[in-house]
C-alpha cells in the first residue's frame, strides 16, 4: 500500500469517527418536561378547558377522569398560559390537568399544550383519589401505567381522602409534593402507622393473586399532607370499599408483625397518667387451625421495647412488679386495637387484608385452593383468637 | 478464513456452552416457568432439567468422541450414509440459523423498547450482525477468546445486580415448596428445558477441543453455571414480583430490576447494566449459532467458511423479521426450544447406538 493510499484510508477512517459522536434521537434533558407526580380525580374540567371548549377545541371523549402531573422544575417563560389550579409564587413544581377518558391519550394531549415533551422515567409517585378509586376498577385505571416503559414499577401509588390535585399541592415554597409524598413512606422507622410502601411492581402482583388490599391514605388540610390510614380495596372488584383508620393501622401492624417502631400509648387505669410503650422487636405469627370445614387462626404476637415515657407521679422505680404491671396495660391496649381492626376486617368490610390467607396458602396448600375464591367471605366466618406479650426490656436513659 | 490449527481448550468449550445457553431466557425465564407451572416451585424444575441436560450432554460426548477432530456434520454420514445425513445437517443449519435469528430479533424488541426508543430496527440490527460477523471470521478460536471476556464481566454483573433486588424479596412469594404435589414442577420443567437450549454445540466445538477427553468435564460447567445463573433469576424474581406479578410482566426479570431504586450509590437504577450484560450474551448466542450454521455449509459442500458467513447474514435477518409481533416471536423460541430438545436430546442417542451396531468410528476404549 503507498503512502498517499495510506493517509486517505486515515482520513476516511478519522471521518468515520464524526458519526459516532452523538446518540441516535437523543433529547437534552433541559428541553425536556419530568413528571414526578400524577393524580387522578373524577373529572372536573377546569376553568381552561371549559374556555377552550366553547371555542371548539374539544375532542370526543366521556368525561371520566381529571389527571394532574407535576413537572419539575417548572420550565420559565409560561406564565401565559398558566392554569394550574395554583398561583406559581415561588414554586418549585408545575401542576397541570386535563380531563378525558384515557390517560395515555390525557397525556399525550399535553402534547398539544406543552412544547416540551413529557417524560415519566422519573414519575415516583401516583395519588389516587378515593371518589375516583370507588367508581372505576384499580386495575384498568392503572392499566397504562403498567404497560408503559417509560414509568418504572418502583413507582409508589397512594389514595388521598380529598382530590388528588390537592394531595399533589404544596404551601411549603421549595417543595415539591410528589418527592414529599415518597419520603413520607421513609419514616416507617418512627412510626407503624404508615403502611409498607406500595409500588406498582408490588401492587400487580397482589392485583393478580386476587387478594384484597390496602393503600396508603392521604389527607390534605391548608395545603399540607399527613399520612393517615389507609384505603381498603377488594380483591374481587379492586375498586375502593371503605378505609381503615391510623389507629386500625397499628393494631394491623401488629398482627402482621411488621412493626418497626411506634409509640404504644395508654393510661393507667386508676390514676389516668400516660403511658407510652416504644416496640424494638415485635415478632408476630399466624397459625391457621384446620378442623374439618372449620379455618380459625390464632395470632401469637410478641413484643420488646423500652418504657419510653411515664407521667405517674410519684415517680415509681423499676421493680419487677411494677414492670410486669406495665406491661399488662400495655397487652391489653394491644388487644384493643386487634380487636378492633379485626372487627373492621370481619364485620364491617368482610376483607382479610392482614395476611391471615396468606398463611393459609403456605400451611394448607390444598385446602386454600378450594376457598382462594371466595376467601374474603370465608375469612369473615372465621375464629380469630389472639396472644399478645409485651416485654418492658429497659427504659430508656432514666431509671428513676 | 478458518484455520483448521483453531484450537480450545477445555475451559474455553465450557464457556462456549455458558454463553451459548444463556441468551434471552434470563429476561423471560421466570415468566415461561411460571406459566407452565403455576407454582413458584419452578426452581425445583431447574433443577431435574438441568440433570436431564447433563445426561443429553454426557450421549453427545461419548458419540463425539468415537469421531475425534470431526463434527457433527462430518460424522453424521458415517453413521448414517450421505442422503439421511444431509437431511439431518440441513435441519441442524436451519436449526442454528432460527436461534440465532431469534436472538437477534429478541434483543432488537427489548432494545427498542428500553434503551434506544427512536432508534429504527434495521440499525440497531445492523450494528449487531456486522460486529458479529467480525468476530466469526476470525474463527473459534477469536469467539472462545472473545466468550471469556464477556463471560466474568456478566457473572459479576448478573450477581450485583440480581442481589441489590434483595429488598424486595419476600419468601413468602415462593412458599409453600410442593404445595400442590411435584406435577406442577414437571410441568416446569417443559419451559424450564428449553432454556438450557445450547448444549448441543459440543457437537461441533468437541472437534475443536485440544483435549477431547475432557468433554464431559466442559458440560458439566456448561450446565452447571447457567443453572446458577437461572435459579437466581428465578427464585429472586419470583419472591420480588410474586406469583401474580411474574405471570403478566413482559420481561420479568427486567421488571425486577426496574422496581427498585438506591440512593447513595453511584447509580440508583440498574436495568441498563442488567440490559448491557443481557446483550452481550444475545451477542454471544447469535456469533456462535451464527458461526456453527456457517461451518455447517462450508463441511457440507467441502468448501470456505468465510463466504458462507457473508451469505447467511441476510437470511438470518430475513428470518428475524418473520414474526409479526411479540407473541409470534415468543412462539417462535418455544418452537427453536422444542425443536434442540428433540433433535438434540435423542437424536444423538440414536446415532449412538447405530454406531456402536454398525461399529463405526472409534471405541473410546
Amino acid at each position: 500500500m503507498n503512502q498517499s493510499a495510506r493517509i486517505l484510508g486515515m482520513v476516511f477512517i478519522c471521518s468515520m469517527l464524526l458519526t459516532t459522536t452523538g446518540c441516535w434521537s437523543n433529547d437534552e434533558i433541559e428541553e425536556l418536561n419530568l413528571y414526578v407526580g400524577l393524580g387522578m380525580d373524577v373529572a372536573q374540567e377546569s376553568k381552561f378547558e371549559k374556555q377552550v371548549n366553547e371555542q371548539g377545541g374539544h375532542y370526543p371523549k366521556k368525561k371520566n377522569m381529571t389527571v394532574t402531573v407535576q413537572i419539575t422544575p417548572p420550565s420559565s417563560g409560561q406564565k401565559k398560559n398558566q392554569n394550574s389550579s395554583s398561583p406559581q409564587g415561588g414554586k418549585s413544581y408545575l401542576n397541570e390537568r386535563l380531563t378525558g377518558d384515557s390517560v395515555v391519550q390525557i397525556l399525550r394531549q399535553f402534547a398539544l399544550r406543552r412544547e416540551r415533551p413529557l417524560i415519566g422515567h422519573h414519575l415516583k409517585v401516583i395519588v389516587l383519589s378515593t371518589e375516583l378509586a370507588k367508581k372505576y376498577n384499580l386495575e384498568q385505571l392503572l392499566d397504562y401505567i403498567m404497560r408503559d416503559n417509560d414509568i418504572r414499577p418502583s413507582c409508589l401509588i397512594l389514595i388521598s381522602h380529598g382530590s388528588a390535585v390537592e394531595a399533589l399541592n404544596s404551601s411549603e415554597p421549595g417543595e415539591i409534593p410528589a418527592l414529599y409524598l415518597t419520603g413520607l413512606f421513609d419514616n416507617r422507622q418512627l412510626s407503624n402507622k404508615i403502611l409498607p410502601a406500595m409500588s406498582l411492581a408490588k401492587l400487580d402482583g397482589m392485583m393478580q393473586s386476587g387478594s384484597s388490599f390496602l393503600l396508603q391514605n392521604v389527607i390534605t388540610a391548608e395545603g399540607e399532607h399527613k399520612f393517615s390510614g389507609a384505603g381498603i380495596f377488594k380483591g374481587t372488584s379492586k375498586k375502593w370499599i371503605g378505609s381503615l383508620s391510623q389507629t386500625d393501622l397499628e393494631g394491623l401492624s401488629w398482627i402482621t408483625g411488621k412493626v418497626r417502631t411506634g409509640a404504644l400509648k395508654t393510661y393507667k387505669p386508676r390514676t389516668g397518667d400516660t403511658i407510652t410503650y416504644e416496640p424494638k422487636v415485635t415478632k408476630s405469627k399466624i397459625t391457621p387451625i384446620v378442623r374439618g370445614d372449620q379455618i380459625s387462626f390464632h395470632v401469637e404476637v410478641a413484643s420488646r421495647g423500652a418504657l419510653i415515657e411515664d407521667w405517674s407521679s410519684p415517680q415509681h422505680t423499676a421493680t419487677e412488679s411494677y414492670q410486669d404491671e406495665l406491661e399488662g396495660y400495655f397487652e391489653d391496649t394491644v388487644r384493643e386495637q386487634i380487636r378492633q381492626v379485626l372487627y373492621k376486617m370481619q364485620e364491617t368490610y368482610h376483607v382479610d387484608v392482614a395476611g391471615f390467607g396468606e398463611q393459609l396458602r403456605i400451611k394448607h396448600p390444598r385446602l386454600w385452593k378450594k376457598v382462594e375464591k371466595n376467601w374474603d367471605e370465608a375469612f369473615s366466618k372465621a375464629n380469630v383468637t389472639y396472644d399478645v406479650k409485651i416485654n418492658i426490656t429497659n427504659y430508656g436513659s432514666s431509671m428513676r | 478464513m478458518s484455520r483448521s490449527s483453531d484450537q480450545i481448550t477445555t475451559a474455553q468449550a465450557a464457556v462456549i456452552i455458558i454463553n451459548y445457553m444463556l441468551g434471552a431466557g434470563i429476561l423471560t425465564l421466570p415468566r415461561t416457568a411460571v406459566t407452565a407451572s403455576n407454582s413458584p416451585d419452578v426452581w425445583i424444575s431447574v433443577l431435574l432439567s438441568s440433570l436431564l441436560i447433563l445426561l443429553a450432554g454426557f450421549v453427545i460426548v461419548k458419540l463425539c468422541r468415537r469421531f475425534p477432530g470431526q463434527t457433527w456434520f462430518q460424522f453424521v454420514p458415517q453413521i448414517t450414509g450421505k442422503a439421511i445425513a444431509f437431511l439431518i445437517s440441513l435441519i441442524t443449519i436451519g436449526y442454528l440459523l432460527t436461534i440465532s435469528a431469534f436472538e437477534l430479533r429478541v434483543m432488537a424488541e427489548v432494545t427498542g423498547m428500553f434503551l434506544l426508543e427512536g432508534t429504527p430496527m434495521w440499525a440497531i440490527v445492523m450494528t449487531f450482525m456486522w460486529v458479529g460477523l467480525y468476530l466469526t471470521t476470525g474463527g473459534i478460536g477469536s469467539i472462545a477468546r472473545l466468550f471469556e471476556i464477556i463471560l466474568p464481566i456478566t457473572l459479576v454483573i448478573f450477581i450485583i445486580t440480581f442481589s441489590l433486588s434483595s429488598g424486595l424479596f419476600e419468601i413468602n412469594n415462593l412458599r409453600p415448596v410442593l404445595g400442590s404435589g411435584v406435577i406442577p414442577v414437571l410441568l416446569g420443567m417443559r419451559s424450564t428445558t428449553l432454556a438450557f437450549a445450547g448444549f448441543e454445540i459440543m457437537l461441533i466445538i468437541m472437534a475443536f477441543m485440544s483435549s477431547p477427553q475432557k468433554g464431559m468435564k466442559a458440560v458439566t460447567w456448561g450446565t452447571i453455571v447457567p443453572t446458577f445463573v437461572y435459579l437466581v433469576a428465578l427464585v429472586m424474581t419470583i419472591g420480588g414480583l410474586s406469583l401474580g406479578g411474574v405471570k403478566v410482566a413482559t420481561w420479568p426479570s427486567l421488571d425486577l430490576i426496574r422496581s427498585f431504586e438506591i440512593q447513595g450509590l453511584i447509580f440508583e437504577r440498574f436495568e441498563s447494566l442488567l440490559l448491557v450484560i443481557w446483550i452481550m450474551q444475545i451477542f454471544s448466542t447469535f456469533t456462535i449459532t451464527h458461526y456453527a450454521a456457517s461451518l455447517g455449509w462450508s463441511q457440507l459442500f467441502d468448501k470456505n467458511i468465510r463466504p458462507f458467513l457473508f451469505m447467511m447474514l441476510p437470511v438470518i435477518f430475513l428470518i428475524a423479521v418473520i414474526p409479526k409481533n411479540i407473541s409470534e416471536l415468543f412462539m417462535l423460541g418455544q418452537i427453536v426450544g422444542n425443536v434442540s430438545v428433540y433433535l438434540f436430546g435423542t437424536l444423538p442417542f440414536f446415532l449412538l447406538i447405530i454406531s456402536k451396531i454398525r461399529r463405526k468410528g472409534e471405541t473410546s476404549n
